[in-house]
């Protein structure tokens, strides 16, 4: 065994596996909270990708742009909270009504992508980093910082929900919708919330994402079924259950790709799904739902 | 022409196939399956691959069933007992996985490069006079008993209704109907002749559509909201206009497709083969849906609990339905290769199981006759747009394709939140309601 290769192949799965993270948190929160099971939310990921593009192409540095796209792939997901999901909500749908909005959701935001930018690969005017090599790993810069940011923004989350107010109305919700209206909590404003939470995570990921490889329309899509993997696994509607589990995704994944040729990556998260539903599916650490 | 109409019959009648086994699973069912098309790619690529090896081609499309409903019992038996949604997210990962086997293993299915020359049904077959004459009785009869259960169903309305009612709202809702066609037709024949002298520039050409199709669409819908109401049989009346054009459109296309059988060719024979498995599909699932099981299967859909509170394995009964309407795919499958002679696996995207969906709802979930309804009118306007729309959008091909795929997705939302049943389903099922 190539040892080497393979803790090369085990640094890319935590790069991978942190942006898994950061979209599985914003997918697990939704699916919990507001029960939810968001089909578009990997072409979320997209859409806060090709915001960052806009607030690059205008020349703003690399950083601001992430803060621009993130607010903006925000205000697009309030405004379909604001449509659909809340009067969807208030019209008590069924659970297989909103994935069917949510799919029809993604086929619409993906192809408007597509219908702007066109389907070709678009990258982020960056000036070329250096990768450091550790015993003979190469660490890409923006694989560092992947890493780097998304430990951060985990524990902002952490803090989030231990401590602020709305955190708690976000897991009180997460647990039992009734009985946390009748204690007062404002659901309409937790909904608000989580999507603030759930999408900006999501887009600071899409662009993490597009540092890393490219932008593209179905950059997204092709990660909806790692995260659904990764939520799983970790228990659908616990946070830190979608982090560990995105983790061992995108570890598995890429290091699976030492047996396995290229493309069969998505492969191995239906395998990880599949055997966590048959033999465990309520995921390793207790989900909410 | 009437070679093209042949081809568009054949590919209708493969999304209808198609789509009753999807409606099969979420009409009648309510399993969310988001992967139907792995189970077209798994049919097609078995038939195929099989008849390459000089298996007859009957017992390879049995095949090429039979193997769609293994990889039903397979997703099922890890995810039917479970809530709904995990279905939907494991079939969405199946989907994905099957077509990247159809690309990487090229020992078996030549990757992107396809398959092609192999076996086609009826291929060599050369009718004299009285195997044509044949054919096209069989055709007629399919046609004869098509219009007659339309028609019987029609009687059925005006019987329940009174008459001087319906004949009083009749010439109203043809005007409503009838303007509506022409102020469409108006706005694409201006649209048009914007685009070719270019008078606008293309973003004037763009806002110039939505602005006119927007206000028509506000208009019509204030229209519909204001007259309707006072129109207590409206529903009577447009049942038949609604009938009396599929009458004359099916008159013509059967026109058509008695004249392709007369002057033979492989698309003609294809065609009606595939016609007669669709007819015999249709007449066992609608004798499956009226007997107890199909009773059970709708009990399992409404109200999980209730089905199993009567001592029904509900577990079993979801796999069934699951595997059969796999089987059904796979079937379509083997039709949808012979039609192209040629299958790769660009040409089984994730977007086929979007319009089957689209062609289910839009005709009315747990309605197999509103699954036809739908298939036809997807493929009309999927006809229409192709030649239309690549005159009056100011966009590219690529683009074109995008923006059509944007409509689908927009249809499946509007369809779901204001007309859940969409045009032949029952209000009181499939709502809203959780």
């Amino acid at each position: 065994m190539d040892l080497q290769l393979f803790s090369q192949l085990v640094v890319n799965g935590v790069a991978v596996g942190c942006i898994i993270a950061l979209s599985a948190v914003g997918l697990t929160i939704t699916y919990g909270v507001l029960r939810l099971v968001n089909f578009s939310h990997g072409d979320f990921l997209t859409v806060g990708a090709y915001m960052t593009l806009i607030a690059n192409g205008l020349g703003l540095n690399i950083w601001f742009s992430i803060v621009v796209g993130a607010v903006l792939a925000i205000a697009i997901a309030l405004i379909c909270e604001k449509l659909i999901w809340s009067p969807l909500r208030d019209a008590r749908a069924s659970m297989t009504t909103l994935i069917i909005v949510a799919i029809g959701l993604a086929l619409f935001l993906r192809n408007g992508v597509i219908l702007i930018w066109g389907g070709g690969n678009q990258s982020y005017d960056v000036p070329v980093a250096q990768a450091v090599e550790i015993l003979g790993v190469r660490l890409a810069y923006y694989q560092l910082l992947v890493i780097a940011l998304t430990t951060i923004a985990i524990v902002v989350l952490h803090y989030m929900l231990q401590r602020t107010k709305i955190g708690k109305a976000m897991r009180a919700v997460s647990d039992n919708i009734d009985l946390a209206r009748v204690s007062g909590i404002n659901v309409e404003r937790v909904a608000v919330w989580t999507w603030v939470i759930a999408i900006g995570m999501t887009a600071l990921g899409g662009s993490m994402y597009g540092l890393m490889t490219a932008v593209r329309p179905n950059m997204g899509w092709f990660l909806i079924l790692p995260m659904f993997a990764a939520i799983i696994l970790g228990g659908i509607g616990n946070p830190y259950g979608a982090i560990a589990g995105a983790l061992v995704t995108g570890i598995a994944q890429e290091a699976g790709t030492y047996w396995l040729p290229t493309a069969y990556k998505p492969a191995i998260a239906l395998v990880i799904m599949i055997v966590v539903l048959l033999f465990r599916p309520q995921g390793i650490f207790r989900g909410t739902i | 022409m009437i070679g093209y109409i042949v081809s568009l019959v054949i590919f209708t009648a493969t999304y209808a196939l198609f789509s009753l086994g999807l409606n099969l699973q979420w009409g009648f069912t309510g399993l969310i399956n988001f992967g139907h098309i792995a189970f077209m790619t798994l049919g097609a690529y078995t038939t195929v691959l099989l008849s390459l090896q000089d298996v007859p081609l009957f017992i390879s499309v049995i095949a090429g069933g039979a193997m769609a409903a293994l990889l039903g019992l397979l997703i099922g038996f890890s995810t039917l007992r479970l809530r709904e949604d995990y279905l939907a997210i494991v079939t969405v990962g199946v989907a994905e996985v099957v077509r990247l086997i159809a690309v990487n293993e090229a020992w078996l299915t030549r990757g992107p490069m396809g398959l092609y020359g192999f076996p086609l049904p009826l291929e060599d077959y050369q009718p004299n006079l009285v195997g044509k004459l044949a054919a096209i009785a069989i055709l007629t009869a399919i046609v004869a008993v098509a219009l007659w259960r339309l028609w019987r169903w029609m009687g059925a309305q005006i019987q329940g209704s009174s008459r001087s009612q319906w004949q009083r709202n009749l010439p109203l809702v043809a005007t409503y109907l009838i303007s509506l066609m022409a102020i469409l037709f108006a706005i694409g024949a201006i649209a048009k002749q914007l685009k070719a002298n270019q008078i606008l520039p293309p973003w004037g050409l763009g806002i110039f559509l939505i602005a006119t199709l927007a206000a028509t669409v506000w208009l019509y819908v204030w229209w519909a909201r204001r007259m309707f109401p006072k129109l207590p049989e409206w529903h009577v009346s447009s049942a038949l206009i609604g009938s009396v054009g599929v009458t004359a459109f099916g008159l013509w296309v059967y026109g058509c497709g008695a004249v392709a059988l007369y002057n033979y060719s492989y698309k003609a024979g294809l065609m009606l083969l595939l016609l007669v498995v669709l007819t015999l599909t249709f007449w066992f699932l609608e004798r499956m849906l009226a007997s107890p099981w199909g009773r059970i299967l709708k009990a399992i859909r409404e109200d999980e609990e209730v089905a199993r509170a009567l001592g029904k394995n509900v577990f079993w009964y979801k796999l069934q339905s699951f595997m059969l309407g796999g089987a059904i795919a796979g079937i379509a499958g083997a039709f949808y290769a012979w039609q192209l002679t040629f299958i790769n696996p660009d040409g089984f995207t994730t977007l086929i199981t979007f319009q089957a969906w689209t062609i289910v709802i839009l005709g009315g979930a747990g309605n197999n006759v509103g699954t036809l309804l739908g298939a036809t009118i997807f493929w009309a306007y999927n006809t229409a747009t192709r030649f239309i729309l690549k005159d009056i959008i100011p966009l590219d091909d690529a683009r074109l394709g995008a923006f059509r795929l944007m409509v689908i997705g927009l249809l499946l939302i509007i369809l779901i939140i204001w007309r859940p049943q969409g045009i032949l389903g029952k209000k009181e099922e499939l709502t809203l309601g959780g």
